[in-house]
């Protein structure tokens, strides 16, 4: 088993779960709540991930984060540095491309919330922080936990685009799936194999946590 | 002397029926007032353009003097600080948050002062030992209590009750509704009460408006006018 892989690993998906949740729930309560005409334009970039290769999202952040364009440059000429090939950038591509499987349970959850509890809030002069903090999040929980760790598995599994903006560098970029494929590669079938039953038993749980907590949800609602 | 003025115009489109029009006009004094007709005639829209909830196409709002709602001045002030109090048809109580929770949910002051002002409700209502439970573990007539004291408590300019007692047998009904009446006099606030019920009319409203098709098709006190709508 590599330790080093799995700590990046487990640091990757975190941190992309935490920003998922700091951006991911706004995002989710402004696409389930609002009545702006182009929202399906704002949907449709949310969800591209789901529908895009891997690759050809890795190859175009690629692009972005080298200095070949305007962004690579700005973020070059602030830090000194390229995000391609680094941690940073892994955490970008990550947020990026988990961002439909957090936002996608979480409107879904928003959006099943009885809307007249948010009026009756209203009506008792609730401000829209106070609904969506004290009313809507609440009776949702479940589906943003369902987010977060979609978001959290998915972050773990990534292959396509991490290696394509990361690429394989020991202790750098060299998360647990690359590591599979890298031990497949050197015919190290015993460890890849551990490695591999390892996040076979992980998502597992993780799987049986969202179903868990959806049948929660379902309880709950039915009260 | 009027306290609540409403002139609005609300028309709403439909792809499979006649398109549905509101086009109403009254004035009433304080006291309950009620709206009385059958399913569809506009009642409840009436309401929730006064709660700031829908947005009439035209018209204006006014209720104790403060105007809320002018499409001729661009004014259109938001639900949450209209102080209406709204009691929907099913109650709308937080299902997440214990009795005392939910009525202290509105209540602008803070601190020891705040778990007086909901405690002294709580037992103004009859429900302080339901204080810790949540709506789903208490009766009916107990949640009908809750959702008043929840609206109440906020010192509303005006009460809008949506057909809150619809789901009650006759005795609870007319228990809830005595206590209410009582509540709404000490308090000196005034209400709409929507119902189709006349039974309910007769023993909350001091006088009638008769919405038929969103128009009005009558007023007057109570009596005559469920009478004659009955007739």
């Amino acid at each position: 088993m590599n330790w080093q892989a799995m700590a990046l690993t487990a640091e990757l998906a975190s941190l992309a779960s935490l920003i998922l949740m700091l951006v991911g729930i706004p995002l989710a309560l402004w696409l389930a709540y609002s009545r702006r005409s182009w929202k399906f334009l704002a949907e449709s970039v949310v969800a591209l991930p789901i529908v895009l290769p891997p690759t050809v999202m890795g190859f175009y952040l690629l692009f972005a984060f080298g200095s070949d364009s305007e962004f690579g440059r700005w973020y070059q000429h602030i830090t000194g540095s390229t995000l391609a090939f680094t941690f940073k950038g892994l955490v970008i591509a990550s947020v990026l491309y988990s961002l439909p499987f957090a936002i996608n349970p979480m409107v879904a959850g928003f959006r099943s919330v009885d809307q007249k509890l948010v009026a009756a809030a209203r009506t008792l002069g609730a401000s829209k922080f106070k609904v969506y903090s004290q009313v809507v999040l609440p009776l949702a929980w479940p589906s943003v936990v369902t987010g977060l760790v979609l978001s959290f598995a998915h972050s773990v599994g990534e292959f396509g685009v991490v290696l394509m903006v990361g690429g394989n560098i020991s202790g750098t970029t060299r998360t647990l799936s690359i590591d599979i494929y890298d031990q497949v590669e050197a015919l190290n079938y015993h460890s890849a194999n551990l490695t591999a039953l390892t996040l076979l038993v992980f998502s597992s749980l993780l799987l049986c946590i969202v179903y868990g907590l959806n049948q929660k949800l379902l309880v709950w609602g039915s009260r | 002397m009027s306290v609540v003025k409403v002139q609005i115009r609300k028309t709403f489109a439909s792809t499979r029926r006649q398109p549905f029009s509101l086009e109403i006009q009254f004035s009433s004094p304080a006291g309950v007032t009620v709206l009385f007709g059958h399913s569809g005639s506009g009642k409840t829209t009436v309401l929730q353009c006064i709660a700031g909830l829908l947005a009439p196409d035209s018209g204006s709002i006014s209720i104790a003097g403060q105007t809320l709602y002018d499409s001729a001045r661009g004014l259109d002030h938001p639900a949450q600080v209209r102080r209406v109090g709204y009691v929907f048809q099913d109650l709308a109580l937080f299902p997440h948050m214990s009795v005392a929770r939910n009525v202290a949910f509105g209540v602008r002051v803070k601190g020891a002062e705040k778990q007086q002002l909901v405690q002294g409700v709580l037992e103004r209502f009859g429900i302080a030992s339901l204080a810790n439970h949540r709506p789903a573990e208490i009766s009916g007539g107990e949640r009908q209590r809750v959702a008043l004291a929840r609206a109440l408590v906020t010192q509303p300019r005006i009460l809008l009750l949506d057909e809150p007692f619809s789901g009650l047998d006759d005795e609870l009904k007319h228990g809830i509704i005595a206590d209410l009446k009582r509540w709404l006099t000490d308090a000196g606030i005034p209400a709409l009460f929507v119902t189709h019920d006349r039974d309910e009319a007769r023993a909350l409203g001091d006088r009638v408006l008769l919405l038929k098709t969103g128009r009005i098709a009558g007023e007057g006190g109570v009596q005559e006018t469920v009478h004659a709508k009955s007739a």
